[in-house]
Order: structure tokens, then sequence, then C-alpha cells
């Protein structure tokens, strides 16, 4: 960073150190090497200085001075405990009475063994206690939501949790009441701690205080093997710390990466670690013969050979593969396969045509820093707390620094508090971001201008969001990026496993550099997307589809579709941790290792790739995605010429690097993207952050923490007009399909537009749905409702995919 | 039913319209003693009323509330006598009057309200009229240099339906008046201090 | 003393001036008036020479808080008025206003001139609730002649002036923590810096200054910084409303020079101690400042004499008390006020008052040990300028000094199990357990599940 810093030197501890001007003496003192206890200082959260354990002595002052909270002067002289009795001596005092009304209970605590405060009680606490009172004591532990438990006793009252959900995620459902010695961390009478964020307080408890409900009495720190990975969950590429006992993973937390995640994860993050042990993992490859039997890599990758030879293949995969296997996959599809019928996205939005160009060329074109520190932000599309949580945070710390923030969305996101938001009818982003069609936005649109390279636009994934949002960043000189929510969607745009587009964005007949690594490349024709793809498959268009890492039935917005295609294509491979719903239309089956079990990279939705490396062994005889493609290419005749990662990184790092002249079409030829038309409301979705994905198996506290039963949102207007009450029941009806869903009316929301969330128990949204995240909706009292019109039909809740 | 709808809206609204616009926050105190006023203590549905006015979280409100000892978390009886036991009044008697005070109404040492529902007695910090000590109040209204017999006339009077005239301004009828003028809302008593 | 050196309170015999026309016919408003003429400079420059210093207790020189707000923050300013006269001993400010409201709003209305303040805020202690009374009607009759509100006396600066009433919280009185409870939060103290001065209220520039303070400025815009510095003594010059209380026989609010020996206001002004008791022990500024003895009688009562003699001027608040109390319990009671006021947000505050009132519970009530006195002496030493504010400070002169002067009556409870000058015994056991105490943790009993917190076991 180029932020001009004017230093100051001062001494510490006899020792000389320059710092900029304004550190705080606590810091200062960690940067020779020095640290000096702390219970209520933080180092992302403002100074309190509540506990006073970090006293220091300043040459020429009479007090003792907190280091948490007093900032470096030229000249100053600091003694820390090390070299000053007065300031260890006040140290062990602070400690005696912190202690006085401490249970001492660590050896049933779950922080025992990792305690600051059970750390310098051994380092320099008294032996023995002089309090002859008796303690405070309160009912213990109370649960504060199904994550997490709160001992008051056990509490040094340090307020980091407090001011975390203040200052961080502005959450702020716990708080100190009362006041003295009676002064405790609560929560309001009746309610939880619903915030996704909640984990982090645990882990920034410096005490046992707050404890974690899937963790609780699990280990001891030293039963635990602890690893570094990378979040699975979404773009946000969180780091995290991973311990394990016996190869089962008890615990996730945040690990330090300032450029990134700070020293934050959300609760989906934190809890959400089963899935790679879930019971229905298939480690074996099967091939169908009267049923899926076992067979070996061998014995399918040669059916493989055989069934593809000639045939017609289409390709649809996820988000959640690493860069390594999706520029395999994009080799093979193009080498081997001579096909451009490859797709990772849910659908394919021809609104995001050019952002998608923009993503694929330009990685780390805009990064979380870039957003902390930018003047003036438009949020085009996205729902950032329930898609990518921690860009959430960081969006949250910059209008804490000063940033003005917009949000353009069809419903109101958790932004509300710290940002203007315009609420936009689904596919009507294009008109309000050309200016001149709302003055709060035409506001929006001066400040990103003002703001130039300052300012920043993001855009998620609503339907024809994102080129418009590109458009309006384009006219104004702000910085640009496409928001992509599942955890390596950015990866998968890199790579070009995409229709139209190959590895680093270059179009299908921008080839010689892709020809230079690859060798000649005849299909020059774009293909087809996902929904192009199954449509494909119900016409018998396609003989062999690959299906990895993905499960179509659950993620794609045609549930009919989607059951037809299977119906209709001859043969279908699967290659994926399991095969869930698939299982009766899978013909082969190919065990791919999960992401604890692999080396490679993940590109954040900044594009930024961060290495993940193999953490336990493979399961069963499963490999990584990418070592499946090489022998397949090899079974079918093919060579996608590399054997190791090094070799493939190599090539990759050649094609995906970012290019300068790549990406940088405005998107001006990117139609109007509209609902059709029709009648009724504009319906439409996307999954919450908590939902019942593959990802969050297992994970049944954090379901009961934040998950919700599903629902229709719609406006007042919309509302009265149709006679739905707010509570109430209405049948929410489209060409694919009807439901009966709770009704939330709010003003949150665009009139003329109605939200279903994707993936809640009980309701697999995709039955709604026609291709598309947005559709029409005719929404009317349900059969129960006594404001129901007569003569309606009845239909019953709609139960679709695997829950 | 809702502590803040139709007049009582309009009351809290005028209380918000004494701070800044962007400011409202700053009605907290204000809008929990309106509330005191008409249950006699602050109740949960009025914690969460009050943070929908301001819009803050339930939590943010209760933290408020139960800082201050004037913002009662529980049942209050008709009337509060509040005894000062700190040191000036302690030296002349303070002590006694507490005992007195806790004798004549029947609330319990520790407990909140007297059987009949009329009384609260709590021991108070110093109330401010130190030099005509030991003092008490009844329904926030002073009583200075009181005796424990005093006290006894002070709550016999009470439960006779008659609110002594204080040392100075008019009396107080209840707890829930104190609250309404805490509030800010009483119409303002027309006579003078008296000397 | 002289009439003439009646300057707060030569009204209070009088009560026509309570209400406006009383108080104009006394002269009042003519400070007012005459600032309107003056330059904000001209305004801090007089109270500057004047050398006023605030009455609240820390006596740091008003005119100088004035010129620490800055002129170009592009943020509103703000006068806000301490009337959270809480400490223990204190009650000048409450008959102040009692007896003449309209002083305290043109002593405001002059600051917010000097500071170029419209919005100015009474923050009134709750327990006051008829002085508040009192002083809404005063603002009612000040906005109804063109004193407070749009282009008041005619010309073009506009004032208004909002009463706040607090809840019940000593720590209010503390600026910072005041400001806190005046924008709807908690009133705990807050960092320093930023100073209140460019960072107060609403994160916009604040001057906070006591009741006291005030009322003395329109006299000093009236009479000139000359006629100040003639009162008092050279380095606390005017006036100070003294509070005497406890074991006189006229106990009462003072107006005196700064500067006047204890001895003359005990036995000239309050007709000595009761029933002509021997003094034992008296406190110079209120619950926050040591206790002194019969030996310091003719300590000058100003800044610097207290200071000189071991304790504080304070808010110049005297307790007094004779040879039959006992100082143990004087001093578990009021490091009791201080945990019971503690807003809980530091470690040695908190803990720290909690525990030596505990101790000192046990002392008194005769369960006391030789272990506890190094313990008291630590507890002094522990907590003294280590809190995040001075309430905790308050807490450690009791302590500290009734420990130095009576360390013989600690010694003789421990050895005796009984109080060697009441002859109180086991019995009356206290400390730690007051009630208002249980009462703000009862929220509790709302949490499913979860009581109130409780006191585990009885005193060993």
């Amino acid at each position: 960073m180029s932020r001009p810093e004017q230093l100051v030197n001062l001494t510490i501890d006899g020792k000389q150190v320059a710092v900029p001007a304004g550190t705080l003496l606590i810091r200062a003192a960690e940067q020779v090497g020095v640290e000096i206890p702390r219970f209520c200082d933080h180092p992302l959260l403002e100074p309190v200085g509540a506990c006073r354990q970090c006293y220091v002595e300043i040459e020429g002052q009479r007090k003792l001075f907190t280091s948490c909270t007093t900032t470096a002067t030229e000249g100053m002289v600091v003694k820390t405990q090390n070299t000053s009795g007065v300031a260890h001596e006040a140290q062990v005092a602070n400690l005696e009475f912190l202690l006085l009304n401490h249970p001492l209970d660590c050896p049933i605590c779950d922080r025992g063994g990792e305690c600051p405060l059970q750390d310098q009680a051994l380092a320099f606490g008294p032996g023995e206690s002089r309090y002859r009172e008796a303690k405070r004591v309160y009912p213990k532990p109370i649960p504060l939501s199904p994550l997490v438990n709160l001992d008051r006793e056990r509490c040094v009252l340090c307020a980091r949790c407090t001011r975390f959900c203040d200052e961080i995620s502005g959450d702020r459902f716990i708080e100190m009441f009362a006041r003295g010695a009676a002064q405790q961390v609560r929560i309001a009478a009746g309610e939880d701690f619903r915030s996704p964020f909640s984990g982090n307080t645990v882990q920034i408890c410096p005490v046992g205080a707050l404890t974690s409900t899937p963790y609780r009495f699990v280990a001891r720190p030293f039963d635990l093997s602890t690893v570094d990975t990378v979040c699975p969950h979404c773009s946000a590429g969180c780091n995290m710390k991973l311990d394990m006992r016996g190869g089962e993973v008890v615990r996730q937390l945040a690990r330090d990466n300032y450029d990134v995640n700070d020293a934050w994860l959300c609760d989906k993050g934190r809890s959400a670690f089963r899935f790679p042990d879930a019971p229905d993992r298939i480690a074996t490859p099967l091939i169908r013969e009267r049923g899926l039997e076992p067979a070996s890599f061998g014995e399918v990758l040669t059916r493989v050979a055989e069934w593809t030879d000639g045939a017609r293949v289409a390709i649809l995969t996820g988000g959640r593969l690493m860069d390594e296997d999706y520029y395999a996959l994009s080799k093979l599809a193009r080498t081997v396969f001579r096909t451009n019928d490859l797709d990772h996205r849910r659908t394919g939005d021809p609104g995001a045509a050019a952002s998608e160009r923009h993503a694929a060329a330009k990685p780390m074109a805009l990064t979380y820093d870039d957003v902390e520190t930018a003047s003036a932000i438009l949020v085009v599309g996205l729902d950032a707390e329930q898609e990518v949580p921690i860009l959430h945070l960081r969006l949250r710390k910059a209008a804490r620094r000063g940033a003005r923030i917009w949000v353009v969305h069809p419903r109101r996101t958790r932004l509300h508090d710290v940002a203007t938001h315009v609420l936009c009818a689904p596919g009507d982003e294009a008109r309000l971001l050309t200016g001149g069609a709302d003055d709060t936005l035409d506001e929006a649109l001066a400040a990103v201008r003002e703001g130039g390279a300052g300012a920043v636009v993001l855009a998620g994934e609503r339907p024809g969001a994102a080129d418009a949002a590109k458009r309006a960043a384009d006219a104004t000189g702000a910085r640009f990026q496409y928001v992509t929510r599942r955890a390596n969607d950015r990866g998968a745009l890199l790579a070009g496993v995409h229709p139209s587009l190959l590895p680093g964005g270059r179009e299908l007949d921008d080839v010689d550099d892709v020809e230079a690594a690859w060798g000649p490349l005849t299909n020059r024709e774009p293909g087809r997307d996902t929904m192009g793809i199954l449509r494909a498959c119900v016409d018998r268009e396609v003989d062999v589809v690959f299906l990895i890492g993905v499960d179509p039935l659950r993620d794609v917005p045609d549930a009919e579709l989607v059951r037809r295609a299977l119906d209709n294509v001859p043969v279908k491979i699967v290659q994926s941790l399991e095969l869930g719903s698939l299982e009766p239309f899978a013909d082969a089956f190919l065990p791919a290792s999960a992401f604890l079990e692999k080396d490679g990279h993940v590109s954040t939705w900044e594009g930024r790739g961060q290495r993940l490396r193999a953490i336990r062994g493979r399961d069963g005889i499963s490999l990584a995605d990418w070592e499946i493609f090489a022998s397949m290419a090899l079974a079918c005749g093919g060579d996608l010429g590399f054997e190791t990662l090094d070799q493939l990184h190599d090539e990759m790092g050649r094609l995906t690097a970012a290019r300068e002249d790549g990406g940088s079409e405005s998107g001006a030829g990117t139609p109007p993207v509209e609902v059709e038309p029709g009648d009724g409301l504009a319906l439409f979705t996307y999954p919450l952050l908590v939902d019942e994905g593959r990802l969050t198996e297992g994970a049944e506290e954090l379901k009961a923490a934040l998950g919700q039963e599903p629902f229709v949102e719609l406006h007042p207007s919309d509302a009265a007009a149709a006679g739905i009450v707010d509570g109430g029941s209405a049948t929410v009806r489209t060409d694919a399909g009807a439901a009966e869903l709770p009704a939330r009316v709010t003003e949150h929301i665009a009139s003329g537009a109605a939200f279903v969330p994707f993936n809640q128990p009980g309701l697999a949204a995709n039955t709604l749905f026609s291709g598309r995240m947005v559709t029409r909706a005719r929404i009317t009292p349900a059969e129960s409702d006594p404001a129901r019109p007569e003569g309606a039909e009845v239909v019953g809740a709609v139960t679709g995919g695997e829950a | 039913m809702a502590i803040f709808e139709g007049e009582r809206l309009d009351e809290a609204r005028s209380i918000m319209a004494r701070y800044p616009d962007d400011r409202q926050r700053s009605a907290v105190m204000p809008l929990l003693y309106l509330a005191q006023s008409v249950e006699g203590w602050v109740t949960r549905d009025a914690l969460r009323e009050i943070g929908a006015l301001i819009g803050v979280r339930t939590a943010e409100i209760e933290a408020v509330a139960t800082f201050y000892t004037m913002l009662r978390p529980r049942p209050t009886g008709t009337h509060l006598i509040a005894v000062c036991t700190n040191l000036s009044c302690a030296l002349l008697g303070g002590n006694d009057l507490l005992e007195a005070a806790h004798e004549a109404t029947g609330v319990p040492v520790g407990g909140e309200v007297s059987d009949d529902g009329e009384f609260s007695v709590h021991e108070e910090e110093c109330l401010g009229v130190c030099e005509l000590a030991p003092v008490i109040q009844v329904n926030v209204a002073n009583h200075d240099r009181v005796t424990p017999e005093r006290v006894h006339e002070i709550v016999g009077s009470l439960r006779s339906g008659d609110v002594p005239e204080p040392a100075r301004g008019p009396a107080v009828e209840s707890f829930k008046a104190a609250s309404r003028i805490l509030a800010g809302l009483e119409p303002l008593a027309k006579e003078g201090a008296t000397a | 003393m002289s009439e003439s050196h009646r300057v707060l309170t030569a009204h209070w015999h009088d009560p026509s001036v309570i209400p406006l026309a009383g108080y104009e016919a006394a002269g009042g408003y003519r400070a007012l008036r005459a600032s309107l003429g003056m330059s904000a400079d001209e305004l801090i420059q007089v109270v500057k020479d004047s050398g006023l210093r605030g009455r609240g207790g820390a006596g740091f020189p008003t005119g100088m808080k004035w010129s620490f707000v800055p002129r170009d923050s592009g943020k509103p300013t703000f006068v806000t008025v301490n009337f959270d006269e809480s400490e223990p001993g204190t009650c000048n400010n409450r008959e102040l206003v009692e007896r003449e409201p309209h002083a305290l709003i043109e002593g405001s209305a002059i600051a917010a001139r000097a500071i170029d303040c419209h919005l100015a805020f009474i923050y009134v202690r709750g327990e006051y609730l008829w002085q508040g009374q009192v002083l809404q009607r005063a603002l009612d009759e000040a906005y109804a002649a063109g004193y407070l509100g749009r282009g008041i006396m005619g010309g073009d600066y506009d004032l208004d002036i909002v009463l706040h009433r607090g809840a019940g919280a000593y720590i209010c009185g503390e600026e910072t923590a005041l400001l806190s409870s005046l924008e709807g939060f908690r009133g705990q103290p807050r960092l320093r810096p930023p100073f209140p001065a460019v960072e107060g209220l609403y994160e916009s520039p604040t001057v906070i200054n006591n009741v006291e303070t005030l009322m003395n400025v329109p006299h000093i815009v009236n009479n000139g910084a000359d006629w100040f510095k003639s009162i008092g003594t050279e380095k606390a010059p005017g006036t100070k409303v003294f509070t005497i209380s406890g074991k006189v026989e006229r106990p009462g609010n003072y107006e005196l020079p700064m500067g006047t020996p204890m001895r003359t206001l005990l036995e000239e002004h309050a007709g000595g101690v009761l029933g002509g008791r021997a003094l034992k022990a008296w406190t110079p500024g209120g619950s926050s400042t040591p206790f002194l003895t019969a030996d310091h009688l003719d300590v000058g009562l100003d800044f610097e004499s207290v200071m000189e003699a071991g304790s504080l001027l304070g808010t110049g608040a005297i307790m007094v008390l004779d040879e039959t109390d006992c100082m143990v319990e004087a001093a578990r009671r009021l490091v009791e006020f201080y945990a019971h006021e503690s807003c809980g947000k530091c470690t040695p505050c908190r803990e720290g008052t909690w525990w030596a009132s505990r101790v000192l519970g046990r002392i008194e009530s005769g369960h006391g040990h030789e272990e506890d006195l190094p313990v008291m002496a630590d507890m002094g030493e522990h907590i003294l300028f280590r809190a995040f504010c001075a309430l905790a400070d308050g807490a450690v002169s009791p302590i500290q000094s009734t420990l130095q002067h009576f360390m013989d009556e600690y010694q003789a409870h421990i050895r005796e199990g009984r109080c060697p000058v009441t002859g109180r015994g086991p019995g009356r056991e206290r400390g730690g357990d007051h009630p208002a105490e249980d009462d703000r943790a009862a929220l509790d009993v709302t949490f499913a599940g979860a009581g109130p917190f409780e006191i585990q076991g009885a005193p060993s």
C-alpha cells in the first residue's frame, strides 16, 4: 500500500523501533517481539481500555499507561512488564482482580489449554487467592443460540464480543447489561443470537465464557492436529485453521489473513464441516451392469472411451472444483471430446456475458482492500451477507471508514443500516443504471463518478444485473468486479469451463496462445450453456453427458427439465463425492477426492488464487478430479500433457494470467434481460446462506441457529391486491409448478417482485422455475386461507430434490 | 396492546422531537420513563417497542435500561419510598429510616413490592439534600429531616389515600406519575420553589 | 463575611427572583444582552482573565476549556450543562437552581454564545425531579420572553436549550459518561482523546460545564475579570458555595471566598460540631476526597491548600464526623457507594470496589482478619490511577485516608470483633449486598432458566 506514513521513533524495553504515527504501543511492542498481556485489545476492534491488563511504564510519566490505548510518540521510552517492576506489579495486581470472581473451572472448560487467562495466571498469577469473600455465581451456561453458549462466571467483561457485534457485524444481539460487579453479557429476553457471524465472538473470547456447541466437550487442544486450509463454502476464500482429531474434523477457526478475511469466518464456514465425511460418500468407481457395481478406474475409463468415441459429448459441472481441475476439464473437453458444450453455471445468464469475460481475463482487478478503502461503492444484484458473507463484513468496514454505499437489489439486504437501498424489480437494473430513472441512483452514480478509480462497483448473480453494473462502472470510471458466489466459480471462468470462452477469457476464435499449448482447436462454434445442454439432452441431441461435482436435479432452476434430460440422454457419467439423487440415472461413477484430500488452488471472487494442501489421505481409491481427467484423456486416445501438478501449473499459469487487453468490452451489446412478459409478479430466487445444500449436511446446530422454513416474500401493495396477509398462507403458481408457502409481507422488497429462497427444507424452489432464477408467478391466498377466492385449485406443498 | 400507540405514540414522537433528527437515540431514556409511567416498570414489550421506535435492537435498549437505577426492571408499588443511607444521612439516622420504611410498608428487605402492591422501598445513594439530612423521597419528591416516626406517618397517609406535601414542589401522586414527569410530559407546576 | 462576597447566593433570601420578572428586576439577563454585543473571542478572554476554574471537582480553567473548541470543524458545537450533582455530601447546585434558575440559563446561554452553539442541553440527575421542573418552567419563561429560541433578544443569534433527565447513575457526572448517556447509551466513560472539546456530543465539539461554574459567568461579564479576581485566592479566584453536612449544628450551603479556612466555615457559619462533640474527621470535597482530621482545621478551602494538606477540594462538600462515629463504617459506606456506582467497564474499579466494600463490611461487622489490612492497603495502590476514569480513585480516598489516620480503629475492630467506637458487634452484616445491585440484574429472571446472580454462601 502506498499511503504516506509518518514514522515516529521510540524505545521499547531498550529496543529502538520506528512505527507509523498513531500506532498503539501494544502494536509497536509486537514489532520488537514483546508481547504485552491483554484481554480486551483486538487489532480489528476499536481500542477500549477496559481490562487494564496491558499496563506499561512510560519514562517521565507518573502514572502507568494502558498500551492498548496509548499511541506512540517521538522519543517515547516505554518499559513493559519485562523491564519495569511497576508495570509487572500492576499486571499481577490486575490479574488478581480478574481472578477474584473467576470460577477456575479450567478442567471442564473448553478453553482450557488455549486460554489467555489461564496462561497468564500460570505465568505470573499469585499461587493462592487472597479473596475470602463469596464469589459471584450465575446459572451456567445459558444458550445464546443453538451454536453459542454463554458462561457469565468465566467472563472477564472485556467486551470483545459485544464490540464485534457493534463494530464488525452490526448484529447487536448481545450487549452488556447492568453495571458494576453485576455487569454481564446478555441477550434480549426471548431472542436468539441470530447472526451469521456469531461464531467469531467465540473465537475472540479470551476466556471460556463463550463456547461453541459443536465443539463443546469434544476435545482438548493437545488432542488436536491443526492444519491450514481455505473455506470451501463460498467465493470469499476465508483462510481457516482446521482442527482434526484422529482424521476427523472437529472444529474450524478463522486464520488471520488481512488481505482476505481479516480474522473472521461466517458461521457456515465455521460449523459446516461434516460434509466430507457424509455417510453417502462413495470412494470406489462404479459401473452400471445389472445395478451399479464396483469396478476399477481402468474398467470405467475404458467404457467411457467406448461411449464417447464419435459421440456428441456435453459436460456439466458446478462451482466447487479446484483451478487445476477446471483447467484440465476445459482442455479435456476441447482437445479430446472436441466439444464446447461445457458449462459450470447454474443457468448461464446472457446478462452477464461481458462481466464473465472481464472476470475470466482480469483476476484481481478489484480486491478486498479496494473495497475497504473505496470512497463510494455500488452493489448491484448481490445479497452480500447471504451470498459472500465476509465480503459483507468488508463492505461494513468500508462504511465505517466513511465509504458511501448504495445497493441495487430486488429485496433489502443486511447492509441496510450502512447503505442506501434502491429496490429494483428483477430485470430493471439496466434501465435504472443508465441514469435518469431514479434520483437516489443518480446520486449514487454521481458519487461513483466522482470517486473514479477510488470507487467500486460490485455485481452479483441476479439475472441481468452484472452487465448493467459493468456498463455503469465503465461509464463512471469505477473499478468493477463480478462477484460469483460458489467457492470456485471464478476458477471455472478463468479456465474457460464455459461454452464460449477459452482460458483467460479468450474468445473461441482467439486461439493462438491456447493452440500453442493445446495443439489445434477445430471446434470454434460456441457451445451450449447449461440450459442449452439440458434441452439438447431432452431433444436427444447429446449422446453422453458428464456430471462433474454437480447435481443438476438440485442446482438447476428447472427440476422437470433436468429429469427429462436425464431420462433421454443415453449415457450419464457422474464424477463426484457421492451419487445422491443421481443414483438412479448414473451409468458410471468416478470417485473424486474431497477438498481436504487435494492439492491445488481455489480462486476467490477477486480472482485471487489461494493454495490448498492435502491435509489428510484420500478416501478409498478416489482421485483428484484433474487426475481423472488426465487418465480419461489417455483412455480416449488423447493426452492432456501433464502428469504432475507442477506441469499443469506451468501451463495453466501462462493461459490464465491477467490479460491487459482482455475482457474490456463494455457489455453494450448485452441485450436487456427481462422477465418473460405475462401476468403476475416477477418471482426471483437465490439460495440463502444456510439451506439444504450438500455442504451443510450434518451441520445441524448451524441449521437450528440460522436455518429457516421456506417462505414467499412480497410487497404490501401486491399482497393487498391479492388478498394475502403477512403470516398467512399463499399459493405460488408458475408455469413450472406450484407451492403453498407462508407469506412474508414487507415493504423491503420491490413492488411487482416476489422472492422464494432456493432450497429451504420442504421446498426445492427449482420446481417453480423454468431455467432462470426468475419467472412469472401468480400468487393467491392458499386453500386454507379464508381470503382465498372460491374455485381455486388445491395445491399441496411441493417437496423436490434430495433433502 | 402496544404501549406506544395513539396518544402515547404522539407523546413518544414529541419526546423524540427534542433531539436532532439523526440523533433520535438520545430519546431512549425519556421513552423508558414514559413506558414506566404506564406500567410502573419497564416491561419487555416496552423494551422491544422502544427499540423499534429508535431503530435499534431490543438488547441495546435493555442494555441502557439495566444501567440506570431509576428505571425499574420489575413491577413496582404504587408509591416508591426511597431512603438515602449515604454518609451524611447515615450519620444522622438514615439507616433507621430505611428500617422504618420496611417496617411501615411491609416490603421485606431485598423484596420489591409490599403484598398489597402499594409500596416499594429502595435504599438510595446520595439524594443531594445533605444539608437537610436525613432525607427520603416519596415518588421522587423530597422529604427533609425525616424521623422514623415521620416515615410511619407518611406511609400511613399514603395508605389512606393522601400524598403528604413534600419539602419542596408539589406532591407526586405515584411512582408512575413521577415517571411521567421524568419523561418531561407533566404540565408544569404553577407555584414557585419554596424556600 | 461581608454581603459583598455573596455573589451566587446574593438573592437567596428573595424568592421573587425565581420567576423571570423578579430575576429581570434584579438585573437578570443583562449579562446575556452584553454578551450578544461581544465577539466569541472577547467572551472567552474575559472568562480566561477572570481565572474562573470549574467547580465540578477538577478545577480546570473555564475560559481555557472554551478556547479548545475548534472554530472550523464544519460540525455544530454543543454546550452541555452538568447538573448531575451526585457526589455524596454535595448539594449546592440543587439549591442554586432552586433559588435562581434563570441564572443557570443565562450562564449557559453566554457559554453557548462563546462557542457559537445553537443547541445546548442541561443534564439533570433524575432524582432532582422538582429541580428539573423549576428549570423547565424557567426555560419556558425564557423562550416566551425571547431570551431563548430564534433570534434571541431581537438579534440574529439562535439558541435552544433542552432539559435531559438522568436516571440514577453517579458516573454520568463524569463528562464523557454524561455524553454517552445523553446520546442514549449506557453511561460509561469514553476514551480521551478525542476530548469533548473536539469530539464530544454527537462526535461534535462540546463544552461541558458545571452548574456553579456557569452561574459565575454572568457576574464576570457584568463586573469584569478584575472584580472576580479580587475575591478568593490568586490561583482560585471567586467564591465557592460550600456544602457542609453531617455532625454540625447548622448544616447548609455557604458561599465563601475561596481559601476561607475550614475552621471559619465550621465554627462561624455551621455553628460548630453537633452537640459540642469533638471533631473526628471531615471530607473537604465530597466522598471522593480523602478524609482530613481535627489537625487540619486551619487549612484554607481552595484547590492548592487542600491538596497540600493531603486531600482535594473536589466539590467543596464537607461531611463532618464526630468522635462517636465509626470510621470503618464510614469508609465501608462510601466504598459501597463506589461499588454500586461503578459502571463495570474496567477491571480495577468493577472488581476492586466490590472486593474492598466486602472486606470493609466484614471488618466493620467484627469478622476481620489481620491479613485484611495489607489487602486493603494494596487495594488502594492497585486501584489508584489505574482505572479507566476517576470514579475508582474516589473509592481509594476513604480507604487510604482512614487507614492512614485511623489504623488503630481498624485494628481494634479486628482484635475485639466489634466496633470500639459504637460498641456494635457482629449481627449487622453489611457490604456488597446493596439491594439495588440485585435490581440491576433482575432482568435475568426474564431469560429462560436463568435467575439473578446470587451470593454464594455467607461471608467467612
